[in-house]
């Protein structure tokens, strides 16, 4: 598994890199980040039921038109939690003791490498639900599903297994950590998670404020 | 003594496993039964006795301060009925009850945002709770981060007296999540004073065969091996191996030299009675152990079977800069000297931050948890201050060494209980209370006498460095002899490791380094291991790697030809020919090298503060310029920023050893608010900014209201930078504004972030800072 350097080139706004100067860069520090950092990830399938207040996650209760939309027509609910661990915070750290702008390519690799590696996971699960549909993937602070709900899915998924913790402020640590909720239905499922509305950088994306869009 | 060798001793199953058949719900708290319900817990531990348990863990895994607060009950009310719904299913037998201490859940600073001695505080809590109990043992399991580990481990022994087992979680590499090593785990957890360690959680025994024979090897205690019934299938939950499966691959570990063994989740008492029926009848396997000397950090484990080298510029005695930084507490310049001598093949470093006007209690363990950030390498902490020692042994994460004690009893009594208590390794220098003898002889006499002590104290002979002491030869020339004969014979007689300080050979002499590096060869042939010398000497670093093929350590060669066959200098990022190249081109294309050495030739000519004003700061703004307009990006503006910034470090250099006007403009404090930990937006702005000449006075990450007004007050600032990345952590922000304003005469604000928007920034009366670069416009509009 490698971190998807246009991706990385995206977040950094980069659209044209005319003497490839950066690009190579990235290059070699993709190389060094796939041989020295393991993505970790688990997953664990949970029954959705409905209450009077919105649907149940097992005991958890995930209000708001987001997880409505999302789950409405959905049996079950994968909980998937993935990390590049904290070996990734601890390269990023040194590398910004040494040389801040090789850092600040690592920092947006290793975003494009946990990405890269939910997209695994998420491949692992639609292998384990055959005949089913899966919705896209997303997560608490998407659209209206509350980020106070973090604690309580890294717990159900059982995270902390791959070392995976959540501080009071609700900030998981290592950084580059992501749950995520991908629904499962016997009915076909409609791509939804597209373009800056649903976006939670939306409100402070350079990309946006010059006027250009991430094409995510 | 709780085990005896040789001896088999058999632990419990899964709780939680047994909890939730049931009928206990994912996300329940399962400690608060011992409450709600002890009688089933008492049966689920009967259920493991009479599967043939001797230990049973009570039911106090979670229970600390913070999951339970959350729920109105205490410690103490939960501890304490667990621990007796444990003993309630002893009575009778032989079985023994372990209170059980997990981790807290949440990372420790640095990594995360839990200070160090508040761990200790919750673990400790829980300890005192399980003893006063009636607990018989502690035991520290499912930890992956060594420090939090060593946290509870110096909780335990500090509030109790019950002996502790630790065992740790790691996958099929051989790490924990955290990057812990075997070895690091091994040495640190041994040293600190537990009384068997292991292995627990993870995976299935038979993937943890090879790392059980790695911690057999790395230890001489006994090893505990409590793994999974296998992995759990995502969609069902089920474990995949049957209790006859786990029980013979469990018969491997025991003949590995595993001799304490149970099973953690997905295990019930079928698996502990199948364990047990398998095991019972062996001998665990012969364990061979042979002491080796070690320091080290979780990631990194430093054995000294070879030539180790230890970096000696972390000391301010002599140094200009060095101890202008500690006075004005610039630990970045440390932690540049750090990295500098790991670069250069380091592998443990030296510290000395004493200095006239240097508080050590506090600076000592400061600059510890600084590098512990910044460098992977074991750190040698100097100094004779006891309470300074024992502050930075007790933050240091991993095995450190103290440098140093020596033979006059005094020392020795003062010192070697703190070396004991905290795991650490300790050099005795051969001089005592009537001064340094001059023969090889009463200098081997005196580390005798330091290693009688040593042993006395409970510190193993491999933990004791000796220093035979050098001294300077154009004034005493026959003792470079002496120094070495007493080398052979700590090394040959007392079978000692020896540690040297080689630099004072040449004092005084043309050429110092000739004499200094064929002192360093000599000595390294009496038997010396660890030279302590200054790593960025290419010439010394050559020596030791030509003495290291010669002695036959560099099997093969190889690292000696890999550090001559590497062309001297990276090929330049630019093609244009480096003499043509003025000092603004080298700052724009971001060639660092060239533009400190562009630099030192300038400063010949223009004074400092005229380079800074008539091209670095104009090189800065054509570049930041470009940014804006989209013609460069983040990393060519922050490559920029740091070709400025070692201009900086040359005018400062010259500064400290000449004397002259500071270069620093006003100073402004940035740091990332209370609860955020994501930091790298803020030192990209601390990086930038620092280059336009403004004093960076950097607060780090996770900074409290508190200390933000504090240093404010103190250094009189007049510009405050904050930032905060998650919605959670913006309330900190404006809280932080609001406490400033508060000030009779409050300082201006900057903030940024990705959350914060300028009408966020306006509504709190701050100014929003888009990026790096606005961070610099408002700086120069307020400050100039």
């Amino acid at each position: 598994m490698q971190p998807n350097i246009d991706e990385a080139l995206r977040y950094l706004g980069i659209r044209s890199d005319p003497e490839n100067t950066i690009r190579r860069q990235m290059t070699l520090l993709a190389d060094e980040i796939s041989s020295q950092i393991k993505p970790r990830f688990l997953w664990r399938m949970m029954p959705l039921t409905r209450s009077d207040d919105g649907i149940l996650l097992g005991d958890i209760l995930l209000t708001g038109q987001s997880a409505e939309r999302m789950l409405h027509s959905c049996q079950r609910c994968a909980v998937l939690t993935c990390t590049l661990g904290i070996e990734f915070d601890t390269l990023v750290r040194r590398m910004q003791m040494r040389d801040m702008s090789s850092a600040v390519m690592l920092d947006t690799l290793g975003s494009a490498y946990v990405e890269a590696a939910c997209d695994e996971a998420e491949e692992e699960i639609r292998s384990r639900c055959p005949g089913m549909y899966l919705t896209d993937r997303f997560s608490p602070g998407y659209g209206d599903l509350p980020l106070a709900i973090q604690p309580q899915l890294l717990d159900l998924c059982g995270g902390q297994r791959i070392g995976v913790t959540v501080t009071p402020s609700l900030l998981m640590i290592p950084q580059k950590s992501v749950t995520a909720l991908i629904g499962v239905s016997d009915s076909p499922q409609m791509a939804r998670i597209r373009g800056c509305a649903h976006c939670s950088m939306n409100q402070s994306c350079t990309l946006r404020k010059a006027g250009k869009t991430c094409a995510v | 003594m709780l085990f005896e060798h040789g001896k088999l001793y058999f632990l419990d199953g899964a709780m939680g496993t047994m909890l939730q058949r049931a009928g206990l719900k994912p996300g329940e708290l399962p400690e608060l039964l011992a409450l709600t319900n002890p009688a089933l817990l008492t049966d689920i531990h009967r259920q493991y006795i009479a599967a043939g348990a001797q230990i049973v863990y009570a039911n106090t895994f979670g229970a600390n301060r913070r999951k339970l607060q959350k729920h109105g009950r205490t410690v103490d009310e939960v501890v304490s009925a667990a621990v007796q719904a444990a003993k309630a299913a002893c009575a009778g037998t032989d079985a023994k009850v372990a209170v059980d201490i997990g981790p807290l859940g949440e990372l420790l600073a640095p990594l995360g945002t839990l200070p160090f001695e508040e761990a200790v505080g919750m673990f400790a809590e829980i300890a005192a709770a399980g003893e006063r109990a009636g607990a018989d043992l502690a035991v520290i399991e499912t930890m992956t981060d060594l420090y939090e580990a060593k946290a509870a481990l110096l909780a335990v022994k500090e509030a109790t007296g019950l002996p502790v087992m630790v065992t740790m979680t790691f996958d099929e590499s051989g790490r924990t999540f955290t990057g812990c090593t075997v070895a690091s785990m091994a040495a640190t957890l041994e040293s600190l004073g537990a009384d068997a360690i292991g292995l627990n959680c993870s995976l299935g025994p038979q993937q943890l065969l090879p790392v059980l024979r790695e911690l057999c090897a790395a230890t001489r205690l006994p090893v505990i091996a409590k793994p999974n019934a296998g992995l759990p299938d995502p969609v069902d939950g089920h474990y995949d191996l049957s209790p006859d499966a786990f029980a013979q691959a469990m018969v491997d570990a025991v003949k590995a030299g595993v001799s304490i063994v149970g099973g953690c989740c997905g295990t019930n008492p079928d698996y502990i009675r199948a364990l047990n029926e398998a095991v019972r009848d062996l001998t665990p396997g012969e364990r061979t152990h042979t002491p080796r000397s070690i320091v080290c950090t979780p990631t990194t484990p430093v054995v000294i079977d070879g030539v180790r080298v230890i970096g000696e510029r972390i000391n301010p005695t002599g140094k200009k800069r060095f101890q202008q930084a500690l006075l004005e507490n610039d630990l970045d310049y440390i932690v540049d000297v750090a990295i500098a001598q790991e670069d250069a093949g380091a592998s443990i470093l030296d510290v000395n931050v004493g200095y006239p006007g240097v508080d050590e209690v506090a600076m000592l363990p400061h600059v510890v948890q600084k590098l512990q950030e910044a460098t992977t390498l074991p750190l040698q902490l100097d100094s004779t201050n006891a309470e300074a020692l024992a502050a930075a042994l007790r933050v240091y994460n991993g095995k450190a060494v103290v440098n140093s004690v020596n033979g006059d009893p005094r020392v020795l009594e003062k010192l070697l209980p703190i070396v004991k208590k905290y795991g650490a390794a300790v050099v005795g220098l051969t001089l005592d209370e009537n001064g340094l003898p001059k023969t090889a002889g009463q200098r081997t006499r005196i580390a005798h006498n330091i290693l009688k002590a040593a042993l006395a104290h409970g510190i193993p002979q491999e933990d004791l460095w000796i220093d035979c002491l050098t001294l300077t030869v154009s004034a005493q020339q026959d003792q470079a002899e002496e120094t070495l004969e007493a080398i052979r014979r700590v090394t040959n007689i007392l079978k000692l490791r020896t540690v040297l300080g080689v630099s004072n050979i040449s004092f005084g002499l043309p050429n110092r380094l000739l004499v200094t590096q064929t002192f360093l060869i000599r000595a390294l042939s009496a038997g010396l291991t660890l030279p302590i010398i200054n790593p960025n000497q290419k010439e010394m670093m050559d020596a030791v790697a030509a003495f290291r093929v010669l002695s036959g350590e560099d099997a093969q060669c190889s690292a000696y030809v890999q550090r001559f066959a590497q062309p001297a200098e990276a090929a330049p990022r630019a093609a244009a020919p480096a003499a043509a190249m003025t000092l603004d081109e080298a700052i724009v294309r971001g060639l660092k090298a060239d533009a400190a050495r562009l630099a030192k030739t300038a400063l010949s000519e223009t004074p400092g503060l005229a380079l800074v004003e008539e091209h670095l700061i104009p090189a800065l703004d054509k570049v930041g310029a470009d940014y804006e307009a989209g013609r460069a990006f983040l990393p060519q503006l922050l490559s920029a920023a740091q070709a400025a910034q070692a201009v900086f470090a040359v005018i400062q250099e010259d500064l400290a050893a000449n004397g002259g006007e500071t270069v620093r403009k006003a100073k402004v404090i940035i740091a990332t608010v209370k609860g955020d930990i994501h930091d790298i937006g803020k030192n990209i702005v601390k990086t930038v900014m620092a280059n336009y000449g403004y004093e960076m006075i950097d607060l780090g990450r996770d900074v409290a209201p508190e200390t933000i007004v504090e240093a404010a007050v103190r250094e009189n600032v007049r510009l405050v930078g904050l930032s905060a990345l998650m919605t959670t952590t913006l309330p900190a922000m404006a809280e932080t504004v609001r406490q400033l304003q508060q000030l009779p005469d409050p300082p201006a604000i900057m903030v940024g972030g990705a959350v914060v928007t300028p009408e966020y920034a306006a509504s709190m009366g701050a100014h929003y800072a888009r990026d790096a670069r606005a961070s610099v416009e408002i700086a120069r509009k307020l400050l100039g």
